[in-house]
């Protein structure tokens, strides 16, 4: 039985509503995309849909209160939330340097690491 | 070198976002001696330093970067050219004598008041969010309502979380960036409301920071008043007719206590306008030349002060170009005056800059009135672009080759942008 799964391509602001025709783990066809990169896109988001995402954390002896952070690759759709809340238990200490690895091995998938986005020096 | 104030320079630039920066890496490029960055804010860096989602640098540094990245790639570059970098001074005047120099006018935090002599002034200012009272939002007046921009600083530097219970008006982009960002904090974000009947934000947000989050948009809808007498409690929305009245008979209250408003940027033109500069109606900034100099010679703008922008790559690029004729005109290098007028046609809002001149290559950004597609933006007879599709969201970009501009003997282009067919798929061509 095939069924159908929709989305919005985000490859430029056209924005083409995308359909997704599949058996099961099985695409069977994709329609709605003005040009490859719809195609390329939905396929990625009915197999395996990754996110990558910025928050902040705890920075203590800095400027400012806050740390921007980022995760280095995406995660997984689902995990979002779950990965920023345990970025939010983290504390870090100034001086931070930008790219300094803050965790490592997210999710235990090793190469998901958890980088500070800026250096913020030491101010006492 | 941070924090150094001399008395004289050959180039001043007043800010030091992105377009500072850049203006003061394009002078002193051009062979300005010295270059003076005043910001009012603690540390340069402007805005990006609080935009932590990534995407941008994706044209100039040809990767994805988050904004504070951003600004700390450029900041070292700074430095490295050895331009002076000065924060915590606010500029609050600039003379101009007789024989052309400048003397601006700073109050430094500590330093107290100096003034700094120069040759060249750049205008980057930026620009500051629209608030409540521009569109006139009914309703009590309780604490609890922020533009998104300051949300965000809060958020994102400062560390406090601005509600709860979020209703975001307007879906520009940092409306809708702030619905994720207060999501993955722990807010409830009840829906985002816009006015028009489509997005004001990119496609990629409204998907990653709504869709994914199940986070409603409502088009055509806006806030009808705002409740609550200490703090907001809730809203009222409904629904508006093309002529944007709202419908009352088909309101609904939502229960909130927060508005954030992302409802447009305004170009910060204080400044500007004390010397007395001709602004542009339509952008609020300055209007300026193919030199991004504006109506006062010596003085040059770039960046949001000029217009807004939507990627802080087209603000680097237009300010590099106006840092290089700052840094020219300091060095006594002075440009053919520009001999053709660059007037906004059909579904053309503005272009910039305002004016060309036939002897170089130009690059000229425009914004449509209303979405097109498939259509052609054409620049008199002289020269065409097919385009898939155009948004009031999406700053177009074209470039001018002399070649196109030397076969021309008026004195006025115009700019359109009507239907048509594009030919083909050629996708692969757009950023």
């Amino acid at each position: 039985m095939t069924e159908r799964r929709e989305f919005v391509c985000i490859g430029c602001p056209i924005g083409c509503p995308l359909q997704l025709t599949h058996e099961g783990p099985n695409i069977v066809e994709v329609e709605g995309h003005e040009c490859g990169r719809g195609a390329k896109y939905a396929r990625q988001e009915f197999v395996d849909p990754r996110r990558s995402f910025s928050t902040t954390v705890v920075i203590h002896g800095a400027r400012w209160v806050r740390l921007p952070v980022k995760v280095s690759r995406p995660v997984p759709k689902e995990k979002v939330l779950e990965v920023a809340q345990l970025i939010h238990r983290l504390r870090v200490e100034a001086p931070v340097s930008v790219g300094q690895v803050l965790l490592a091995d997210v999710l235990g998938e090793p190469g998901i690491e958890v980088v500070a986005s800026r250096s913020m020096p030491r101010v006492d | 070198m941070l924090g150094r104030l001399e008395r004289k320079y050959d180039v001043v630039v007043v800010g030091g976002g992105p377009a500072g920066l850049g203006a003061a890496l394009g002078a002193k490029e051009a062979g300005a001696e010295s270059v003076l960055v005043l910001d009012r804010e603690p540390e340069p860096g402007g805005i990006l330093l609080q935009c932590i989602h990534s995407g941008f640098g994706l044209h100039y540094f040809k990767e994805e970067l988050t904004g504070p990245e951003y600004a700390e790639r450029f900041l070292t570059r700074v430095v490295d050219h050895d331009i002076d970098v000065v924060p915590d001074s606010y500029v609050s005047g600039v003379a101009i004598d007789s024989d052309g120099s400048k003397h601006v006018r700073v109050m430094h935090e500590r330093q107290g008041l100096h003034t700094v002599e120069c040759r060249s002034v750049v205008l980057a200012m930026g620009c500051r969010e629209r608030t409540r009272g521009a569109v006139r939002i009914p309703g009590t007046r309780p604490s609890g309502i922020f533009t998104a921009g300051l949300a965000q600083k809060f958020v994102n530097m400062m560390g406090y979380l601005p509600g709860r219970r979020v209703v975001i008006l307007g879906s520009g982009d940092i409306g809708l960036i702030m619905a994720r960002r207060l999501t993955l904090e722990g807010c409830e974000v009840m829906g985002v409301f816009e006015i028009m009947p489509y997005s004001n934000g990119l496609t990629r947000n409204v998907v990653q920071c709504l869709n994914d989050f199940g986070i409603p948009l409502h088009l055509s809808t806006t806030i009808a008043a705002i409740h609550g007498r200490d703090r907001v409690e809730k809203v009222t929305v409904a629904p508006v007719d093309k002529s944007f009245q709202v419908d009352l008979s088909r309101a609904w209250d939502i229960p909130c206590d927060t508005v954030l408003l992302s409802i447009g940027l305004i170009p910060e033109n204080e400044l500007s306008q004390n010397l007395g500069i001709l602004l542009d109606a339509v952008t609020s900034g300055p209007r300026v030349s193919s030199t991004m100099e504006t109506s006062m010679p010596g003085l040059f703008a770039c960046g949001n002060v000029l217009h807004v922008h939507d990627l802080v790559d087209f603000v680097t690029r237009e300010s590099l170009l106006a840092g290089r004729f700052a840094g020219e005109w300091a060095r006594d290098i002075r440009r053919p005056r520009d001999n053709i007028r660059l007037v906004p046609g059909d579904n053309v809002r503005y272009c910039v800059p305002h004016t060309l001149s036939p002897e170089r290559e130009h690059t000229i950004y425009l914004r449509c009135k209303e979405p097109m597609k498939p259509c052609i933006l054409r620049v008199g007879d002289l020269t065409e672009k097919k385009l898939r599709f155009v948004v009031p969201a999406e700053m177009i970009m074209m470039t001018l080759k002399p070649d196109a501009l030397e076969r021309f003997h008026g004195d006025t282009l115009r700019v359109d942008i009507v239907p048509g067919k594009s030919a083909g798929d050629d996708a692969g061509d757009e950023k």
